[in-house]
Parts: C-alpha cells; sequence; structure tokens
C-alpha cells in the first residue's frame, strides 16, 4: 500500500464518488460499501441525524447484491481503480451467507482482500449479531477462512462488553487483521413527533465523538495481539491518524470525516508527509504501536 | 460528478450579503467563480456551518447564478443549528461551499408553456430556473406562503415575469394554496410543463393535477444528507427505476417517477 489510509466501508461507495474531489487512486486502499448476496433496498424512513461531533446512519446495507457487482462495479475497479486496492466488505444473516458471498468474491481477481463484517448495527438479522458473540464470531471466520485466500480483515463492533475477547477469538480462527471499529450504536428522538428519528429506532453512531472510544479499542487490541490493525472512527485530520498509528494501528480508515470534508484524505497525505519530515522519519510506519514502547 | 456530467468542487466563498428578508428568511449572496461557472437551475451545495460540533453540510438549494460576475445567491431558513450559523455570517466572511450537486431542472425547454410553482422555501430554486427559461418560453410563476411576510423573496425575482400569488391568510395574493391557483389557471390556461419545490404534500398534489391534465411536471426533493455524492446511501428514495438518490440521480424528478411510489 502506498500509504496508510483507507476508507470505513459505506461511507466511500463503490470507490469513484468522490472523484472530482481527488483521485481514489491515491489512498492506499479502498473499503467499498458492504455487499450482500441479494440486492437490498436499505431502510425505509429517515437514514441520517447528525449528533453533537458526530452522526447516526442506519443505512442498511443498501446495495445491489453480488450478482450486480460481479457483472458491473468490478468492471469500475479495473477501468478506473487499478491503481489502488478494492476490498469487498461482505454481510450475510447466516453463516451460510457469509461464506457463499466469500467464495463468490475469492473468485473475483480485481478484489485484494475481504472484510468480514460481523458488525453492523444497521441490519435486523446478521450484522452485530453475529460480532457480539465469541462462538459465533469464531465460526464465522473460521468457516470463511476456509473458502478463501485473500487477506481476511474483521471488522469488530464496539458494541460488546470484552472486544479483545472477540479479538482473540476471530484471530484464533483465521483473521489476518483486525478492523477496528464499526460504529457504536445510537438513537435520536424527534420530540415534536415524539418518535425515534431513524426510521429503523437505532442507528450507528460515528464521527469525531467516538474517536477516544476508537483509540481505547485499538490500544486495548494491540496489546493483546500483533495481528495488522485497521483503525477507524472519528479520524477527521492528520493529528488522528497518528494517535490511531501510536495506539496500534497500522493502517487507518476515513469514513465520515470525508463528508465534513472531500479534500480530508488530500490533506491527510501532505500532512503525513510532513510529519515525517519534521520527525526525522524514513515512513510513518515507523510510529505505529509508540505508545506501547 | 452529477449523472448529468457536471463537475462539482469544494470553494471557500466570500459572503458579498445575508440579509434576512421576513420571518428568518435570508438571502445570501457570495462570491463563486468555481461554482457559478458551472451551476445549473435546480442543483445545490452543500454548505458547511462554521461552528465544528455541526459536522454535516447543509444542502442548500441554488437561488441564482451570475456566471459573469462569478456569484450565486442562495435563500434559506433558519430552522435549526447549521442554519443559525449561516444567517450570523457577516459580508467578507467566508463560507465552505461544496458543489454544484445533482440533477436540476430539464432546461431543454423552448416554445412552451411553462408553470413553476412554489411553496414556502421551495420558492428559492425557481429564481434560476425561470430565469433560464423566459427568454424562450411563455413562463408563469404561482408562489405560495403562510402570509405577505413569509414572500419576501419574491422581491428578488425578475419583476417582468408574470407572477400569481396565494397566502394562508390572504395577506397577499389570493388567500388559499397554490394547487387552487393552478386548478384556475389551467381552465384557461394550456400548459406544457410544470415545476414544483415546495412541502411535499404541495409537490404531491401539483403532480396528481398534472397528471389529471396529462401534463409533464418536475418536482424537486430534499432529503437528509451527508455526503452529497451518492457515497452514503443516507439520502435513497424509491422510485419507478429502483432506490435513487436525492442528491445525485436528483433533487430534480419526474414527478410521475417518485410521487405515488412504495
Amino acid at each position: 500500500m502506498k500509504n496508510p489510509l483507507m476508507t470505513g466501508s459505506g461511507t466511500f461507495g463503490w470507490g469513484t464518488e468522490y472523484s472530482d474531489y481527488f483521485d481514489p487512486n491515491d489512498l492506499g486502499a479502498l473499503v467499498l460499501k458492504g455487499l450482500t448476496l441479494e440486492a437490498r433496498p436499505g431502510n425505509p424512513g429517515t437514514r441520517l441525524a447528525e449528533t453533537p461531533a458526530g452522526m447516526l446512519n442506519s443505512i442498511g446495507l443498501e446495495n445491489p447484491g453480488v450478482e450486480v457487482f460481479e457483472k458491473e462495479t468490478v468492471e469500475i475497479l479495473r477501468s478506473e481503480l487499478s491503481g489502488t486496492h478494492s476490498i469487498a466488505n461482505i454481510n450475510g444473516k447466516t453463516v451460510e451467507e457469509y461464506v457463499e458471498l466469500a467464495k463468490r468474491i475469492d473468485a473475483i481477481p480485481e478484489i485484494t482482500a475481504i472484510e468480514l463484517n460481523i458488525s453492523c448495527p444497521n441490519v435486523k438479522d446478521g450484522g452485530m449479531a453475529f460480532g457480539a458473540n465469541p462462538e459465533v464470531a469464531g465460526r464465522v471466520t473460521r468457516e470463511v477462512r476456509a473458502v478463501t485466500k485473500k487477506p481476511l480483515i474483521v471488522k469488530l463492533s464496539p458494541n460488546v462488553t470484552n472486544v479483545v475477547e472477540i479479538a482473540k477469538i476471530v484471530e484464533e480462527n483465521g483473521a489476518d487483521a483486525l478492523a477496528l471499529i464499526n460504529t457504536l450504536l445510537g438513537m435520536a428522538i424527534d420530540i415534536k413527533r415524539k418518535k425515534p428519528v431513524l426510521g429503523n429506532v437505532f442507528g450507528g453512531f460515528s464521527g469525531p465523538a467516538i474517536k477516544p472510544v476508537a483509540l481505547r479499542i485499538v490500544y486495548q487490541v494491540r496489546k493483546a495481539t500483533n495481528l495488522p490493525i485497521l483503525g477507524m472512527g472519528g479520524i477527521s485530520c492528520t493529528e488522528d491518524v497518528i494517535e490511531f498509528m501510536m495506539a496500534g494501528a497500522n493502517t487507518v480508515a476515513l469514513g465520515t470525516g470525508f463528508f465534513m470534508n472531500p479534500n480530508l484524505a488530500t490533506e491527510i497525505i501532505e500532512g503525513l508527509n510532513k510529519y515525517c519530515e519534521e520527525n526525522g522519519l524514513e515512513n510513518i510506519s515507523e510510529i505505529v504501536n509508540a505508545v506501547h514502547r | 460528478m452529477a449523472c448529468n456530467g457536471v463537475k462539482a468542487f469544494v470553494e471557500e466563498a466570500e459572503i458579498l450579503e445575508n440579509r434576512m428578508l421576513a420571518e428568518d428568511y435570508y438571502i445570501m449572496r457570495v462570491k463563486s467563480p468555481k461554482t457559478a461557472e458551472v451551476a445549473l437551475a435546480g442543483q445545490f451545495s452543500m454548505l458547511k456551518p462554521k461552528n465544528e460540533i455541526r459536522i454535516l453540510r447543509r444542502p442548500i438549494s441554488i437561488h441564482s447564478v451570475d456566471k459573469e460576475k462569478g456569484e450565486m445567491e442562495y435563500y434559506y431558513e433558519v430552522l435549526g443549528g447549521g442554519t443559525k450559523d449561516f444567517a450570523i455570517l457577516k459580508i467578507g466572511e467566508t463560507i465552505n461551499i461544496q458543489g454544484p450537486l445533482g440533477v436540476g431542472f430539464d432546461l431543454n425547454i423552448e416554445n412552451k408553456n411553462v408553470v413553476a410553482i412554489g411553496g414556502g422555501l421551495g420558492i428559492a430554486p425557481l429564481k434560476e430556473l425561470l430565469n433560464q427559461l423566459k427568454d424562450k418560453n411563455k413562463v408563469v410563476h404561482i408562489a405560495g406562503g403562510r402570509s405577505a411576510k413569509h414572500l419576501g423573496i419574491l422581491s428578488s425575482f425578475d419583476e417582468s415575469i408574470e407572477t400569481l400569488i396565494a397566502t394562508d391568510d390572504g395577506s397577499l395574493g389570493k388567500k388559499g394554496n397554490t394547487v387552487d391557483i393552478l386548478k384556475e389557471y389551467l381552465k384557461e390556461n394550456k400548459v406544457d410543463i410544470i415545476y414544483t419545490c415546495g412541502p411535499h404534500i404541495m409537490m404531491e398534489a401539483v403532480a396528481r393535477v398534472a397528471k389529471e391534465h396529462g401534463i409533464r411536471c418536475q418536482v424537486s426533493l430534499e432529503e437528509r444528507m451527508a455526503c452529497g455524492v451518492k457515497a452514503c446511501m443516507g439520502c435513497s428514495i424509491p422510485t419507478t427505476k429502483g432506490m435513487q438518490k436525492v442528491c445525485y440521480d436528483g433533487p430534480v424528478f419526474e414527478a410521475n417517477e417518485v410521487i405515488d411510489v412504495e
């Protein structure tokens, strides 16, 4: 990877949506919107709400399904995104669905790695339910591991009592890397209507407000494992990236930050270069785990 | 870029004017040459609140575009935190704008009888639309609001455009609503296309009248947004063509594709 910058699944569409503002090939890797076997329209009603220094989303995994992905999206990856890595984020309602989807993605050479999403808070079945139960998390990791040779990143939920426990179990079952964290679970209420703002009632909480939680989890998991960590949660500037790397993240993902500033990636790439110059570093990776030494 | 091929930017725009017309309705004029050069009637910008605690940009319709001067106008209502932030901006300060975004109104219209109907804040995008169509078409503007005070925006429009007004309290124009005026107008006049923007319930009523008369109708929708570029899928709506994004496939749609669709 040319730099440690990646994208948070669900914030960067299918890779080309921000092309007016910067070349997505400038990023180290793109993690694409979550896929499911079948097409999904996503959740009805309101999907977004702003919160102080953050936001809630309950998109509900709207995606065209793996068949359209294979036939149409992959063509775009090939023609427009060959300068970076594309990573598929996979979701299922059952372990069998995860496995079937992993098999299909494994057959696509344009996809460099698979991110196993066992932490989506916005779907009724599957998602977070898989990531909250250590035994199930281990099982789905193991069964997906068995059907793909691509690097397997497992994305964990912060909405559990003990993330370290889940991290260790997915590591034991074949994860090559960990993505920390998915969104926190939150809600908002419309006091005029006396109803929840989001159509799905709860949603994923993201943005600068969650950074302290994300950092804490990266820090804790790093203490428990040597696996590569993709850190994310509220990154909105170069300094945030540096914090995550010092806490233990080898790479980081930008997500909500893009909504705040479409030029964020460009600014951070410059910022990291400047930081290296100012601190006599040949490569920004030298600061990974700095706080643990 | 928008699916109509218009490229978008992030531009730091200088505030040239920012004044309250009435009752929390403001008009803001900015210097934004990059955006003004390409912006089309019916498109919108994502305006960034200055207060960093409000992280989402606000989608605001483009009210008018002056390509020569490189200026644009926005007409907005102070509804909450973000728009409150806009209202306190002073001349000489800057506002960060992302855009122009979305698919605007169909401007490929010549020698036609055009009606543009706006309700409340929905009047905002109609200024640029009417400016673009008035030279080659017969245009009529039907505007509705709660009261005369709420329609201060009409002073921003070209005086020579035929304007029919309705207010809830009758303090300006007819007492009633824009749909009543439309129905009356259609009794005596042939209309080829209706553009509308305003409260959803108003646009639904306009769309139904248009359908009854076999007249083409375009609506401009709004939806909460985060990215503005089709990346996050926050603004998806069901249409006859499947789920579409108000920020990218819209905000302007053919009425029959989005009204009364499950």
